[in-house]
C-alpha cells in the first residue's frame, strides 16, 4: 500500500529546458533584444548580430558577433542587402560559434535594410546546418519607407521562408493600426518591437511550460507552415473576473490577427491556453467557443493547455495560424527540400519532450503506417495529387527509420483532421422546394449561420 | 350588424390568414367589429403554392370573422406581398397648352398618364402609383396644383409594381371563395397606414414589416413614399433556421422561437439551458439559450443589413427623423428594437396599429398590422372616390393616397 502510495507521487518529473537562444539581426533585431531581455529573457540566451559597432556596442545582448570586419571595417551596410549577405558569409565562423548548442534559435531581423535582409538568411541557414530549429521574426518595413525597400524585404522574406522552419512575419504598417495617431514615433516602433517580444516569449511558454495538454514542434509547425509567409499570431492575457473572455478578446486585438477576420481562413489554428492552478475547465471551455466563432467547421484546432504556477491569476490565450493559400499549398507539395531539414526536431521530441506514455504505446502503429509510403516510394510524382494533407505525409517517406518515434503522433493528427473535415449538407429545410431566394449572390434559403460557417453548437 | 359602410380586409400570411371586418362610421371614425383568422397553408414567402389548399384556408378565415362580428363578408381588401414587389420614382410631366395658364384636373390626370409611361417587365404590372408631389414651373412641393397658374405641371409617382400573374393568383383565389375584391394593396402600404401617425410620416419614417414568409418595407419622407420593396425572407427562415441548426421539428422550433427566442446576445448567463420536454415522437432535449438566440440573431442581422443596403442605395434613408417602425408577428421576437436600433443606427421601435376603436386586443397586436391597415387604406381610398369597382384593379390611379 505504502509502495502504491508511492507510486502517485511519481509522475512528477523534472523539466530540463530545451537551450533556447535568440538573435537579433542588424538594428532592428537588437531592438527587439532590448524588449526581449525587459520581458523577461534570460540575458545569456541572447545574441546581437550587426554590422554596425556602434550599435553592436549599445546593445544588451551577453553575446555580440560583428559581421564583416573587412567588408564593412565596422560601419552599416548603408541599405545594401548583397553587402550585409557577403558580410554574414566572412564573419560564418564566429556565427557558428556563437550558435552552437541550441535546439531552437530565435532569429529576430527588420527586413529592408542591409544587414537584416541580407545576413538573416544567412544565420537562419548556417542554424539550420547546426541542427538548430530556426523561427523567424521578420518586421516588414512601413510603406512610406519606399518601393525599393519593400522589394528587398520581400525577397529576403522569401529566402527565409525557404530555409528556416517557421516565419512570422510582421508588418509595420499594421503595427501602425496598434497606437494612437498622435502617439510618437519611438513609440511606434515600440509597439512593434514589444509584438514581437510577446510572440518569442509566448512562443517559449508553449514549448517549455508543463502541458496538461502538450503543444509539440510538431504541432507548432503545422500550424506555421506555409510558404507565402502570412502569420497569424496573437497573445492575450487577463486577471479580471471575465478573464477568458477578456484574454481571447485581447489576443484577436492583435494587429497581426486583423481582428479575428483572418482567422476564418486558417487551415490550422494552434491555441494554448495558461494559466494558474485556479484555471477552471469551464473557463476554458467557454474560450475555445468563443474562438469557435471565429473560425471555420474544418479549421483543425490543435488545442493546448499549461498550468504554470507562475502565472497566478492570469489567464493567457497564445493563437498562432498561417493562412494556407491554394499555390502555397501546391508549392509545398511540389518542392519538399526543407523537408529533410525536419530531422532534427523528432531527435529533440525524443530526447526533451519525453513523449508521455500514450505517445509511446502506439509505436507499434508505424508498421502499419509505414506500409504506405513504402508503396508509394516508387512513384514520388504523386505526392502532389495526395491533395491536402499530403506534404505532411512527405517527411515520414523520405526517413523512414530515423522518424519513427516521431510518426506516431503524426498518424494521429491526420486522423484527427479527417474526422474535423466533415462536410456539411448544404440543405434549405422546408425551402427545399420552393424558389430560391437568391440576393447578392448567397441563397438566403439556406440558414445564416451554414453560410457564414459560424459554428452553433 | 353593422350600421355604416361595411370594410373587410384579408391578408393571406405565410403562417396564417387574417381577416378583420371593420365598419366607417358616418363621423369619419373605423371600428374594428371583428378579427378572423386561420393557419395558412399552401403559402410559402408570402405567395400562393397549393392553389386548393390555400382557398382552403382562406374559406377559414372567412367564415371565423363572419361569425366573430356577425356580418356577412361579401367583398374585401386583399393584401399582397412577396419578393416579385419592386418598385420605383418617376416623374411625369406635362405642357400647358398656349392658350391656358391654369392648371385644371385634366392636367393632373395627363401628367399621372406620363408619369406611368415607363417601361416595367412585360409580365409585370402595377400595383400602385402613388403621388409624392408636383411641381408647377419648377416650384417645388405643390400638393394640390388644380387652380394653380404655370405652363409646366410635373408630378413624382413612387410606382409600386409586381409579377402579374402573381397577383391575380391572389386574387384568384379570393374570387372562387367567391367574394369581390375590391383592391388589392401592398403590404407594408396597408400597415403603414396604421402604423404611422402623419406627423411621423412628415418626419420620416421607415416601416418594417416582418411577417412569416417576407418582409416588407415602406420608407416615408416629408410625408410621401420614397421607397418600398419586399424581401422573401421571414420569420419561417428563422424558424427553420432554428430546425436545422438544433436539429428539432419544425413545430419544435417555431414554438421555441416565439416562447424563448431572442435576438440579443451576451445577455444570458453562461451554460443557461432551456428544457425541451418529450412528446409523442420527439424525446426531449436540452438547448442553450445562447445558442438559439445565435441563429435567430444572425438571421436577423442579415436581414436587416440587407434591407440597410438596398435602401442606401439612395439618399431617402438620411432624411428619415421618426425612426424605425418594425411591424409583423416577427416583431414579436425580443430585442429585435435594439438590433435595429444597432444596425440602422436611429430608433426604432416595435409598433402596432394605432389611432383605431374597438377591439383592441387585436389592434394591439402587430400581427394584424397589415389587415387593419388595409381598413384604413380603404377608408382613404372611399373618401376620395366612393364606390369603386373591381374594374380598375390594375392601372388604376388615386392621388388620395399618401
Amino acid at each position: 500500500m505504502i509502495q502504491l502510495s508511492k507510486n502517485y507521487t511519481l509522475p512528477e518529473r523534472q523539466e530540463e529546458p530545451i537551450p533556447i537562444k535568440v538573435a537579433g539581426v542588424g538594428t532592428a533585431g537588437s531592438n527587439v533584444l532590448d524588449r526581449v531581455l525587459l520581458d523577461g529573457m534570460d540575458k545569456g540566451d541572447l545574441i546581437a548580430i550587426n554590422t554596425d559597432v556602434q550599435s553592436l556596442a549599445s546593445s544588451v545582448a551577453a553575446r555580440k558577433v560583428q559581421l564583416g570586419r573587412t567588408c564593412t571595417r565596422g560601419l552599416g551596410t548603408g541599405g545594401d542587402p548583397e553587402l550585409g549577405y557577403q558580410a554574414a558569409i566572412e564573419s560564418a565562423d564566429e556565427i557558428r560559434q556563437a550558435i552552437a548548442g541550441t535546439r531552437m534559435i530565435f532569429i529576430c531581423a527588420g527586413l529592408g535594410g542591409g544587414t537584416g535582409s541580407g545576413a538573416a538568411p544567412v544565420v537562419a541557414q548556417l542554424a539550420r546546418e547546426a541542427g538548430s530549429l530556426v523561427i523567424a521574426f521578420a518586421t516588414l518595413p512601413f510603406s512610406f519607407e519606399g518601393k525599393r525597400r519593400a522589394v528587398q524585404a520581400q525577397d529576403a522574406l522569401s529566402r527565409l521562408n525557404e530555409i528556416a522552419n517557421a516565419v512570422i512575419c510582421f508588418e509595420n504598417d499594421r503595427m501602425g493600426d496598434m497606437v494612437a495617431p498622435k502617439a510618437g514615433i519611438h513609440q511606434a516602433f515600440g509597439v512593434a518591437d514589444m509584438t514581437i517580444s510577446q510572440s518569442v516569449r509566448s512562443i517559449v511558454n508553449l514549448i517549455q511550460r508543463p502541458g496538461l495538454i502538450r503543444i509539440g514542434f510538431d504541432d507548432l509547425f503545422a500550424a506555421l507552415r506555409t510558404q507565402n509567409g502570412r502569420c497569424l499570431f496573437g497573445f492575450g492575457e487577463s486577471d479580471t473576473d471575465n478573464r477568458a473572455h477578456d484574454a481571447l478578446t485581447q489576443a484577436l486585438k492583435n494587429p497581426l490577427m486583423d481582428k479575428g477576420r483572418m482567422l476564418s481562413e486558417a487551415a490550422h489554428v494552434l491555441v494554448q491556453v495558461a494559466g494558474g492552478p485556479g484555471m477552471t475547465l469551464s473557463e476554458v471551455e467557454i474560450l475555445m467557443r468563443e474562438l469557435g466563432r471565429h473560425v471555420r467547421d474544418h479549421t483543425q484546432i490543435v488545442f493546448g493547455t499549461a498550468v504554470d504556477g507562475k502565472m497566478g491569476n492570469r489567464l493567457s490565450v497564445t493563437i498562432i495560424s498561417s493562412l494556407a493559400s491554394e499555390d502555397a499549398l501546391a508549392t509545398q507539395a511540389a518542392s519538399p527540400p526543407p523537408e529533410p531539414f525536419l530531422a532534427p526536431p523528432p531527435a529533440i521530441l525524443e530526447q526533451v519532450e519525453e513523449p508521455p506514455a500514450p505517445k509511446i504505446d502506439i509505436v507499434p502503429e508505424p508498421e502499419i503506417a509505414a506500409a504506405p509510403p513504402a508503396a508509394a516510394e516508387p512513384p514520388p510524382p504523386a505526392a502532389p495529387s495526395i491533395k491536402k494533407p499530403a506534404p505532411r505525409l512527405i517527411p515520414p517517406k523520405k526517413k523512414p527509420v530515423v522518424e519513427k518515434e516521431a510518426k506516431p503522433p503524426k498518424e494521429k493528427f491526420l486522423q484527427a483532421k479527417q474526422e474535423v473535415l466533415q462536410f456539411e449538407p448544404v440543405t434549405r429545410g422546408r425551402f427545399e422546394k420552393s424558389e430560391p431566394t437568391i440576393v447578392e449572390g448567397q441563397d438566403l434559403d439556406i440558414p445564416t449561420f451554414l453560410r457564414k460557417n459560424i459554428r452553433v453548437k | 350588424m353593422a350600421s355604416g359602410d361595411l370594410i373587410v380586409g384579408l391578408e393571406i400570411g405565410t403562417s396564417k390568414i387574417c381577416v378583420v371586418v371593420g365598419e366607417t362610421r358616418p363621423d369619419g371614425t373605423l371600428k374594428i367589429l371583428g378579427v378572423g383568422q386561420a393557419p395558412s397553408r399552401g403559402v410559402r414567402k408570402g405567395e400562393i403554392v397549393d392553389f386548393e389548399t390555400a382557398m382552403k384556408c382562406v374559406h377559414e378565415a372567412v367564415v371565423d370573422a363572419e361569425q366573430k362580428s356577425d356580418v356577412m363578408i361579401r367583398s374585401v381588401y386583399v393584401a399582397v406581398g412577396g419578393g416579385h414587389i419592386q418598385s420605383f420614382n418617376n416623374r411625369g410631366c406635362v405642357m400647358l397648352p398656349e392658350e391656358r395658364d391654369e392648371i385644371d384636373e385634366q392636367d393632373v390626370e395627363d401628367v399621372k398618364v406620363s408619369a406611368r409611361e415607363v417601361s416595367i417587365p412585360a409580365q409585370n404590372a402595377f400595383l400602385h402609383s402613388i403621388i409624392q408631389h408636383y411641381h408647377v414651373d419648377g416650384q417645388d412641393g405643390v400638393l394640390n396644383p388644380v387652380g394653380m397658374l404655370g405652363e409646366k405641371l410635373e408630378a413624382d409617382f413612387h410606382i409600386v409594381h409586381g409579377v402579374r400573374t402573381r397577383i391575380q393568383n391572389t386574387i384568384r383565389c379570393v374570387k372562387e371563395l367567391p367574394l369581390e375584391v375590391e383592391d388589392v394593396v401592398f403590404s407594408a402600404l396597408a400597415s403603414a397606414q396604421v402604423v404611422l401617425t402623419q406627423h411621423q410620416k412628415n418626419l420620416g419614417a421607415l416601416v418594417v414589416d416582418i411577417g412569416g414568409g417576407t418582409t416588407d418595407y415602406i420608407l416615408y419622407v416629408d410625408g410621401a413614399v420614397k421607397q418600398s420593396g419586399a424581401l422573401a425572407v421571414g420569420g419561417d427562415h428563422i424558424t427553420n433556421d432554428i430546425s436545422m441548426g438544433l436539429r428539432i421539428p419544425m413545430a419544435r422550433a417555431e414554438k421555441l422561437k416565439t416562447e424563448e427566442g431572442g435576438c440579443v446576445l451576451g445577455n444570458c448567463l453562461p451554460g443557461e439551458t432551456i428544457l425541451l420536454k418529450d412528446d409523442s415522437g420527439f424525446a426531449g432535449k436540452e438547448i442553450e439559450r445562447e445558442t438559439l438566440n445565435t441563429i435567430i440573431h444572425l438571421r436577423l442581422r442579415e436581414t436587416f443589413e440587407l434591407l440597410k443596403r438596398t435602401v442606401e442605395e439612395e439618399p431617402f434613408i438620411n432624411y428619415v427623423g421618426a425612426g424605425i417602425f418594425i411591424t409583423g408577428g416577427c416583431s414579436l421576437v425580443n430585442g429585435i428594437d435594439h438590433l435595429a436600433g444597432e444596425i440602422f443606427e436611429m430608433p426604432a421601435h416595435v409598433t402596432h396599429a394605432q389611432t383605431l376603436s374597438g377591439l383592441t386586443s387585436a389592434v394591439e397586436n402587430p400581427q394584424f398590422s397589415t389587415a387593419i391597415g388595409l381598413l384604413k387604406y380603404a377608408q382613404a381610398v372611399q373618401i376620395d372616390r366612393p364606390r369603386r369597382g373591381i374594374t380598375r384593379i390594375f392601372g388604376r390611379f388615386f392621388s388620395g393616397m399618401r
